[in-house]
């Protein structure tokens, strides 16, 4: 499924720009990783052969989500805050040790899991078109819910931000 | 060199995942916890796409389309919201926000 | 006829009487007192009434029944089969117990009628006569049950009526502050206690010896007994059957001495004479008293065979029950008799009249004269009853003067006392007759009651050979010249002789109700002689060895046929055979007349008369301050009586003092304090003071409010999770989410 080097090349990059994310001082380099990381991804797509997905993965989480972030930031100021980390000591030790037993127990699944994986199967067709196809044929149901979500979100949107007082900056 | 196979995209997906929690669980900084739920949702997606080129099914991908466009809407939302709540509170430290309290 | 299913009533009405009077008389007095008292009295003279008339038939039934005994069973009172003791509530109606019913109900009824003149305008009035009822119906339990147990059950209620009776006015205090009603009532019943200890022990010792208290197994068992002659077994030991017989028949005369009245249990009855006088006529001149005198008569068959124990068998060794009950009795007599010489108070000589009367009755069954005595009993019951309540109807009679008096100063007026009375035949006509009627017929002068009876007595001591009988003949006749004299006394003092007091001076007859009834009873002290007139033609003595005796049931003197008393009673008396050496020493009862005897005894009584008349009141002119010219003899040592002392200085004190203590310590400190307060009490308030305090506000409350309170510790507890941070949510959804991993990748897959 890949080159190894390549893999591992991106692998480094995307967990070094997970962690980057979540240590940062600065919101702003909080977003800037993430948006490193989405990159990343996005290549993993392209290795995966999942070229349309890596493209929306670009447009939509990288160009439109991560702007939208960066916006919000921008307009709260919220690049600098007093703490970073939570004061709450015994969850945050809760919370690391969690995060290390579910590593763990992957790494276990993994190491005990069935020998006869199956094996990868061959390259199938996942140009756009048959994306498409898949998509408006099987699953046209939810795509048209989507869709509806989208407006619901829209609508929501603008009540949540509205604001009575006009002229005033929000 | 070891092959790459399904396992190691389990293995990177589950380690994003997890930074992505705990980014949730231990960051002090709304937007930034938004940011880590996004990372999550990443990780999940890069499984779904590992699947579906191991499996030969396109319809992983599909899946992820959707994941994508829900993660989008849900992100408008959701920053919507911050806003909102920085508007009263004046500060978006979730620590602060505990006006739930029971 | 037969009317012995008629006999539960002879029991009934006296009950009817009593809850009459003791519930609803009161309420009948108090509303109107004159109609209140009619009714109240004649209600339970009715009743009395009622009694007579069954025992009047129950008296013609045996007429026509050849004189059988009969047993009438009422119900089962004691039953327990494993020890055969069997005791039912049943009347024997035989000719013995209805004599006895006929004298107690006859005189009972007048004196009933009596008693409502007498206790005209007294607060408990009808108290007095459910009372009386109740005395009856004790009495006549007593003489009508089938066993001993049923005798004494009687035995014992009419010591309680007697209590009651005595002591009926208990409140009331004399001049010392003494309470002197209340103090003899006791007395009465704390001495017949003595008797009735000895009564308790002779019935168990009965039951012993013959495994039954009912009368005919007794004495069945008892005659085989006596004919088979052997010893009886107590722990082992061989007991003779005559020591038995002995111990049984002391221990009756104990009882017998108690209610009768004899030395050394007599102390009682002239205290007595503190209640009302139809009480002292009813109970103790004619009925209760005599209640000893039927107990012997009725184991006639015992104290027979007691009489022929020898030996070692005998009292202490040395003297037979029956010749003890002789000498006791007599010498009650005489002792009687010399006391009441020294008596100011008219019921005190009357009172030791009684006593020494009795002592002649109790001689005469000692020496085996059954008859006799019972003749003696029946006499003396009516005129003696007729002297009582005609003392009382002259004490009511002085009262009357005292209060017509215009001074009203006198308030050491005693209207009991002869001292102060005198004349009194030209103020009460009637009373003074009947009186004189009576005491002649009591000094045994012919042809009068009394000399049929007493007569009878003397002569049977004087005709048989022991000196036990000669002893008792001499202190009898001796008795009888006493008896004579003080009556004579008496007599001299309250009707002959000039007043000596004013009251006495205005004396007023008594009303009717209280006149005719000692009418009644003076004509049958004049006549009762003919119940049991002797043979006044010798007739062929009956054989020797009979202990009744078995004359022909016919003829008397004069040609008249007719049913003597000796006749009725024989078939009670039950005869018994004997063996041939034993014929010796059974007393026979003479049953013609003994000419000696009867003209002695008369000529006697005369001289002892005229010398009282003599002795008394001889100086002229005569005060009530006068001293007693008796005083000067040694007679007057017999107005100190030496029981009657020990009795006072020794019983009376321990008495008071165990009742204090047994009411002070032992009633109030102990059972009081004690027992109620601090055990019962304390210990139910500090339970209930547990059981609220512990129980239930700590135990039950608790388990409540904890319920509650922890409920409420552990929402605080569960509170804390919702901290308001989402954060702290979203660890928990984390959480969760491993564990589901953790589930997921090791429970389905492998």
């Amino acid at each position: 499924m890949g080159n190894t080097f390549v893999f591992m090349l991106l692998a480094a990059i995307a967990v070094g720009s997970a962690i980057g994310m979540l240590v940062s001082r600065d919101a702003v380099h909080s977003a800037l990783f993430l948006v490193l990381n989405f990159i990343t991804i996005a290549v993993f797509y392209l290795v995966l052969n999942a070229p349309f997905i890596a493209m929306v993965q670009v447009t939509v989480y990288a160009g439109a989500i991560m702007v939208l972030f960066m916006f919000v930031i921008m307009l709260l100021g919220a690049e600098r805050l007093r703490g970073v980390w939570s004061d709450r000591t015994g969850e945050m030790v809760f919370a690391a040790f969690l995060g290390f037993l579910l590593l763990v127990i992957f790494l276990i699944a993994l190491v005990m899991g069935n020998g006869d994986a199956v094996a990868t199967a061959g390259m199938i067709d996942t140009s756009p078109v048959a994306l498409g196809l898949r998509l408006f044929e099987a699953y046209i149901f939810p795509f048209e819910v989507v869709g509806i979500l989208l407006l619901a979100a829209m609508i929501g949107v603008v009540i949540l931000t509205i604001s009575n007082k006009r002229g005033k900056n929000a | 060199m070891p092959e790459i196979t399904i396992d190691s995209y389990i293995i990177l997906s589950t380690t994003l995942f997890i930074i992505g929690a705990l980014g949730v669980l231990l960051r002090r900084n709304a937007i930034i916890v938004f940011m880590s739920i996004e990372m999550m949702l990443n990780a999940a997606n890069l499984l779904f796409v590992a699947f579906s080129r191991h499996l030969g099914d396109i319809d992983g991908q599909v899946l992820v389309f959707f994941v994508i466009t829900v993660a989008a809407a849900e992100v408008a939302v959701g920053l919507a919201l911050i806003v909102a709540i920085f508007r009263t509170k004046k500060n978006i430290d979730i620590d602060t926000l505990n006006l739930m309290k029971g | 006829m037969n009317a012995f299913g008629l006999a539960p009533l002879l029991l009934i009405f006296p009950v009817i009487g009593v809850l009459f009077n003791g519930f609803v008389g009161r309420q009948f007095v108090d509303a109107d007192r004159k109609t209140g008292e009619k009714w109240s009295g004649w209600f339970g003279t009715m009743m009395a009434f009622g009694a007579f008339a069954v025992a009047v038939s129950l008296f013609l039934s045996l007429q026509a029944h050849d004189y059988h005994a009969e047993v009438v069973y009422i119900l089962d009172w004691i039953n327990i089969p494993s020890a055969n003791f069997s005791v039912p509530w049943a009347m024997r109606i035989d000719t013995l117990s209805v004599t006895m019913m006929l004298v107690v109900t006859g005189v009972g009824t007048l004196i009933h009628i009596y008693a409502i003149g007498y206790m005209h305008g007294d607060q408990d009035f009808s108290r007095f006569f459910a009372y009386m009822n109740l005395f009856l119906f004790f009495m006549l339990i007593l003489v009508s049950g089938s066993s001993y147990l049923m005798l004494f059950v009687g035995w014992e209620g009419v010591g309680l009526c007697s209590f009651l009776l005595i002591g009926f006015w208990f409140d009331r205090v004399d001049k010392n502050g003494v309470w002197k009603n209340a103090n003899a009532a006791r007395k009465a019943f704390v001495v017949n206690r003595i008797g009735d200890f000895g009564m308790v022990l002779a019935i168990i010792l009965t039951f012993w010896a013959f495994g039954s208290l009912e009368f005919d197994p007794v004495f069945g068992t008892a005659l085989e007994m006596f004919e088979s002659g052997e010893p009886l077994f107590l722990f082992g030991q061989e007991i003779a059957f005559g020591t038995v017989i002995t111990v049984i028949t002391a221990l009756f005369l104990l009882g017998a001495t108690g209610k009768s009245a004899q030395i050394p249990l007599y102390v009682w009855l002239p205290d007595a004479m503190a209640g009302p006088t139809p009480v002292s006529a009813l109970i103790h001149a004619a009925t209760m008293v005599t209640s000893g005198i039927y107990l012997i008569v009725r184991s006639n068959v015992l104290f027979e065979m007691a009489r022929l124990s020898i030996g070692d068998e005998m009292l202490f060794g040395v003297i037979t029950t029956p010749d003890l009950v002789a000498l006791v009795g007599a010498s009650t007599a005489l002792l009687a008799g010399l006391i009441a010489f020294t008596q100011f108070d008219i019921k005190g000589v009357l009172a030791y009249s009684t006593i020494s009367q009795l002592g002649f009755m109790i001689a005469a069954v000692g020496m085996g004269a059954y008859v006799a005595g019972m003749f003696h009993l029946i006499m003396h019951a009516f005129f003696k009853a007729l002297l009582f309540m005609s003392a009382g109807s002259v004490i009511h009679g002085m009262e009357h003067g005292h209060h017509h008096l215009h001074d009203h100063g006198d308030d050491d007026f005693d209207p009991q006392d002869m001292r102060t009375m005198g004349g009194l035949r030209h103020r009460m006509k009637i009373t003074s007759v009947v009186y004189i009627i009576g005491a002649l017929a009591l000094a045994g002068i012919v042809p009068f009651a009394g000399f049929w009876s007493k007569d009878e007595i003397l002569a049977h001591a004087s005709a048989n050979d022991s000196w036990v009988f000669t002893a008792v003949y001499v202190m009898l006749v001796f008795a009888a010249f006493s008896t004579a004299f003080y009556m004579g006394r008496q007599l001299k003092m309250v009707f002959f002789s000039k007043p000596r007091h004013d009251a006495a001076a205005h004396a007023e007859e008594s009303s009717n109700l209280m006149t005719y009834p000692l009418i009644a009873l003076a004509g049958l002290a004049v006549l009762g002689g003919l119940s049991n007139l002797p043979h006044f033609v010798k007739v062929e003595q009956a054989a020797h060895g009979e202990a009744v005796a078995h004359a022909a049931p016919d003829t008397f003197a004069f040609g008249l046929n007719y049913l003597g008393l000796e006749h009725w009673l024989e078939h009670s008396l039950d005869a018994f055979e004997l063996t041939e050496e034993h014929i010796l020493h059974m007393p026979h009862t003479p049953t013609n007349i003994q000419w000696f005897v009867a003209i002695s005894s008369t000529v006697l009584a005369i001289f002892a008369l005229s010398l009282a008349f003599f002795v008394v009141y001889r100086k002229k002119p005569e005060t009530a301050q006068d001293p007693d010219p008796l005083q000067k003899t040694p007679i007057w040592w017999f107005s100190v009586l030496p029981l009657n002392t020990l009795y006072m200085s020794y019983f009376i004190p321990a008495f008071n003092r165990m009742a204090k203590w047994l009411a002070f310590s032992f009633d109030w400190t102990f059972w009081h304090d004690f027992v109620h307060d601090r055990l019962i009490r304390d210990m139910f308030v500090s339970f209930a003071d547990f059981t609220s305090s512990v129980i239930d506000q700590k135990g039950v409350d608790g388990i409540v409010n904890g319920a509650a309170s922890a409920t409420r510790q552990l929402s605080g507890l569960l509170r804390r999770t919702e901290s308001g941070y989402v954060r702290s949510y979203a660890l928990s959804i984390f959480m969760g989410a491993v564990l589901l991993v953790i589930y997921f990748l090791f429970t389905t897959a492998g």
